[in-house]
């Protein structure tokens, strides 16, 4: 485990008494006090931490809303948050209120601080079957989104880049993970706005999202044109007039790929056919097949009955 | 002892946020609360602020995030999502007390942009929104000197009235360095991409451009047309000549400019108002 931990410690508008920065900074950790919660998710956003610490002594809706913005941004969601509890009121308090990753209790031990800090930095590591790259939740996660789905009138969406692994040929590896992780932002971003949602990652240029059926088409569009419109900044001025750049296939030959574009497959889960998670795969694999018959990005909606 | 050169370094390397008015952050948190504002509209509110534009460049480049090379506000807004933007409007170190003087920079840096963008599309550039940011960006050092080294920012508005000079030469004597030199600094320790440092760095001087030669040349037009405009107040008193160099790469002709002067003109009162809007959207 690394040393030069970066935490960030959320105290009330009095601020603490300053031991626990000084105590973590003798461990050599990082310690950054924020006494006024409303800046604390723009310090956040711009400068992630490893950890962070919430003194939960007079808890009120601003740190309420922190430790939930943390939580539901899948980006975000992998830092550990740790409250800080008298102990009189643990016993007592609300998890369900405030999904919190541990507590300690007031007055802090520091041994059990420190041990704590560690663990859940390890324990979430070990539970969370995020992507490494997006961040996103991974398959043990779909597949219970999916599941959970099922029958319902909501929209398992299937998203894949075309022309991907070209891209990730000609411009190299690090430029092929860029684009993913802008997908996996603009998936995560655009089905945010659509309320009861899901975004996953099954793994390089595979995603997954789960919107309810009447919003599926509209989120599909927004997506389309956000990785359109972020896209176009990876490409230069010539390669975009001309709408392709130059590979080259397995045998040497020159050929003329078109730019990347997305292609979605939506299979409606209020549909008879879909009686469990196989085959919403099976309908998906069909429909991907329409989808990508055109290079442009698009969506295909399962209509069949 | 360091030089004041590299101690104005060390500033920029510590800053995390310079102050913003106050009145766009109002209206950016009106718009992120209403679930029917676009992207689009968000990018248009954030791009007429040059520092909380900085901040959204910054942070989207930054390297938690793994983007490389987003230069433009629209992308970056793709990228960041709603709830961080609001975050950041709502975040508190961008609330800060404004000055006449600033309100004068911002006009100047707003008008900028605005020439910029005229000026790239009637010369059929490319990217133009980039042009728009850089051109919104360059005097974002005098931003840093004012706030960070205030009495040598006053020395130096007092040498630019007293002696006549120009500001960066007035910076030059008092810093060891100019708001050019500086606010490149800024723009790399940001993380932004060398196509908004590289006009950023060499508005004043455009042949210094090696990568980005029409991009620091259009900045640096744009700089100039504003200026003589009256419009906004960047600091300096005189207006400096258009570069024989950025005339030469525009390959411009006279009528061109006459073109663009007074689309330019148009567009100033435009921004003019929507200038005074901003400002008393504080009062309200």
């Amino acid at each position: 485990m690394r040393t030069n931990l970066r935490i960030i410690a959320v105290t009330g508008p009095n601020g603490g008494d300053g031991s626990l920065e000084l105590r973590l900074q003798s461990k050599g950790y990082q310690v950054v006090t924020l006494d006024n919660p409303p800046s604390v998710m723009g310090f956040i956003y711009s400068d992630p931490p490893d950890v962070v610490l919430i003194d939960l002594a007079t808890p009120d809706q601003t740190i309420l809303g922190i430790i939930r913005s943390l939580k539901d941004d899948f980006f975000f969601s992998t830092i550990p948050v740790i409250g800080m509890i008298p102990e009189w009121a643990a016993e007592g308090f609300d998890w369900e209120e405030y999904p919190l990753d541990d507590f300690v209790t007031i007055p802090l031990n520091y041994r059990d601080l420190f041990t704590r800090i560690v663990l859940s930095l390890r324990r979430l590591r070990r539970v969370f079957d995020n992507n490494p790259l997006t961040r996103l939740p991974g398959n043990t996660s779909i597949q219970r989104a999916i599941e959970h789905a099922v029958g319902k009138p909501m929209g398992v969406c299937y998203v894949d880049i075309n022309h991907f692994k070209q891209y990730n040929d000609v411009y190299g590896f690090a430029h092929g993970d860029e684009v993913l992780r802008m997908l996996g932002r603009i998936i995560a971003n655009s089905v945010k706005e659509a309320g009861d949602a899901f975004a996953g990652h099954i793994g390089g240029d595979d995603f997954v999202f789960i919107v309810p059926l009447e919003q599926a088409e509209a989120v599909s569009e927004r997506i389309i044109a956000n990785f359109t419109a972020v896209v176009s900044e990876l490409f230069s001025e010539e390669e975009k007039v001309r709408g392709f750049y130059v590979a080259h296939d397995r045998k040497g030959n020159e050929e003329q790929v078109p730019l990347m574009g997305v292609a979605i497959s939506i299979v409606p889960m209020n549909s008879p056919k879909i009686g469990h998670y196989a085959k919403v795969a099976e309908v998906a694999a069909d429909l991907k097949k329409l989808a990508k018959s055109s290079h442009k990005s698009c969506y295909v909606m399962d209509r069949r009955k | 002892m360091g030089s004041k050169r590299d101690h104005i370094f060390e500033i920029i390397r510590e800053t995390s946020s310079l102050p913003t008015l106050p009145g766009v952050v109002t209206r950016l948190q009106a718009l992120a609360e209403n679930r029917k504002s676009t992207i689009e509209e968000m990018a248009r509110l954030v791009s007429s602020d040059q520092i909380l534009s900085a901040r959204v460049l910054r942070l989207v480049n930054s390297p938690s995030y793994g983007f490389y090379r987003v230069s433009t506000i629209s992308n970056a807004l793709i990228l960041l999502g709603v709830n961080v933007i609001k975050s950041l409007a709502l975040s508190s170190s961008i609330f800060e007390i404004m000055e006449k003087t600033i309100v004068g920079l911002w006009e100047h840096s707003l008008g900028a942009g605005v020439a910029a963008n005229i000026i790239a599309r009637h010369l059929k550039l490319p990217e133009v929104e980039e042009i728009s940011t850089a051109a919104l960006l360059h005097d974002i050092g005098k931003v840093i000197i004012k706030e960070k080294c205030a009495e040598d920012y006053a020395r130096i508005c007092n040498m630019v009235e007293r002696d006549g000079i120009s500001m960066l030469e007035a910076e030059r004597q008092v810093l060891e360095t100019d708001h050019a030199e500086v606010g490149e600094w800024l723009v790399h320790n940001w993380y932004l991409p060398n196509k908004l440092s590289e006009p950023v760095a060499c508005h004043h001087d455009v042949a210094g451009a090696q990568h980005h030669k029409m991009k620091t040349a259009v900045v640096h037009l744009a700089d100039v047309l504003v200026k003589s405009s009256g419009f906004g107040f960047s600091g300096e008193v005189y207006v400096p000549r258009i570069q024989p160099t950025a005339w030469e790469w525009l390959g411009m002709t006279e009528d061109d400019l006459a073109a663009i002067v007074e689309e330019l003109e148009d567009r100033l009162v435009e921004v003019k108002n929507f200038s005074l809007e901003i400002q008393s959207a504080d009062e309200n």
